[in-house]
């Protein structure tokens, strides 16, 4: 591991993180305003459990075809998302998988595996290489997204994972699908989203400032993955419900392993510490650290350690130990870069 | 009202500026002006719930309620009356 900075004496975030304060005890800022909230996350995850359970009772067989559409990557947390929506509930699933040209053939493995094994449809959409081209040749060379958004997620990330977000949502609309499905780990997002009725005007609005940070020449590509503006009035009593199970069932990354081992899905050996299927990941990371100062990954870790999902070893681990050297030179040479 | 304003604001610029406070304004699109992002809200939304001990319901997540230091006093204010 490779720390030359002070880090929070109880999570692990950084003095390079933009706007962190540590009291004498050397615990950052973040950690004291997040006290009162994990008191009460144990009450919490139990009531958005039961939320779950009664939103999917209103839901289950209403739609044409399947009751929730799953934005499947391959790795550990949505294939563990997608075995627990089917092991529970026993919900009709689609899984949908974004390759950006970078998912790792192990992943793929495990898409096929998984699937095949909860009998769960899937599809998969792949922009042409050009496009994954240029828009991570452009992101890896500088930061295109407002600094908040910066501070969660690399520019590379949020570039993939913006897209993600709206072509399942599109497809949720376009297939009356009620419910959409994704792997979010604890630490990613407030559990307040882990259940929420997507807002079709805060999703327009959000949807345009992720547009608005693309250069004029691009966001003509990125478009034709946003949701139309038409989508608002044809389809705006068919808004879906957004679900992240992880944030409140609980988490712990060897017992998902094992789990997800049951059903033939396996560790990768092809990724880095903190992906188990992207490629480009490490790579991304790097140009993020080379920028910013600190990990992409160190808030949603931070989070973990915080509310002792992570132990606070593990998570330095994930973000003080140096990125792959070899799978940052397999990322600059197919970009060219 | 203003205790609540101060409360909100000084929120929005220690998680979301830095400390960096020159450019926002009380009716600043926060969305627009790139200074909260979609998780970001939530974020907000969070706060809100543990500060003033309110529940947003899914139907109020809406711009008009969250996207500014105005809108957001605003509502919080109708929901505390």
């Amino acid at each position: 591991m490779n720390i030359n900075k002070k880090i929070c004496t109880r999570c692990i975030l950084p003095d390079t993180f933009p706007g962190i304060k540590f009291n004498s005890n050397g615990i950052c800022n973040h950690c004291l305003r997040e006290e009162k909230a994990i008191k009460k996350a144990g009450e919490k995850k139990a009531a958005y459990r039961k939320r779950l359970d009664e939103l999917i009772q209103t839901q289950r067989d209403k739609a044409p075809v399947y009751d929730v559409i799953m934005a499947y990557s391959g790795g550990k947390d949505s294939s563990y998302t997608l075995k627990l929506l089917k092991d529970r509930y026993d919900l009709k699933i689609l899984a949908y998988t974004f390759d950006n040209h970078f998912t790792s053939p192990f992943a793929f493995k495990n898409i096929k595996n998984v699937t095949d094994r909860l009998q769960v449809d899937h599809i998969q959409i792949k922009p042409p290489w050009e496009t994954g081209k240029h828009l991570f040749s452009l992101t890896a060379k500088k930061d295109i997204f407002p600094k908040t958004t910066l501070l969660r997620a690399s520019s590379i990330c949020t570039t993939c994972i913006g897209m993600v977000k709206s072509i399942v949502l599109k497809t949720a609309l376009e297939m009356s699908i009620p419910l959409v499905a994704f792997g979010w780990s604890p630490g990613q997002a407030p559990i307040q989203s882990a259940i929420m009725k997507t807002n079709p005007n805060l999703n327009r609005q959000t949807q345009a400032a992720y547009l608005k940070a693309f250069p004029d020449e691009t966001k003509k590509v990125i478009n034709t993955y946003l949701v139309p503006d038409s989508y608002y009035e044809i389809y705006k009593d068919k808004f879906p419900y957004n679900i992240h199970p992880l944030a409140f069932f609980d988490y712990n990354e060897e017992k998902i392993k094992r789990e997800l081992e049951t059903i033939g899905w396996k560790i990768p050996s092809d990724t880095d510490t903190n992906s188990s299927n992207c490629l480009l990941n490490a790579y991304a990371n790097h140009c993020h650290i080379i920028r910013n100062g600190f990990h992409p990954y160190v808030w949603e870790i931070a989070n973990m350690v915080r509310q002792g999902i992570m132990d606070r070893n593990e998570g330095m681990e994930k973000i003080y130990t140096d990125q792959n050297k070899t799978m940052i030179k397999y990322v600059e040479e197919k970009l060219d870069l | 009202m203003s205790n609540r304003k101060d409360k909100i604001k000084n929120f929005i610029i220690e998680n979301f500026l830095f400390g960096e406070a020159e450019d926002l304004k009380d009716d600043t699109s926060f969305l627009e002006e790139g200074i909260i992002d979609s998780t970001g809200i939530l974020e907000l939304v969070n706060y809100l719930e543990e500060e003033f001990e309110l529940n947003v319901d899914d139907e109020e997540l809406i711009p008009e309620n969250l996207d500014s230091i105005n809108n957001v006093t605003s509502y919080v204010e109708k929901k505390l009356c």
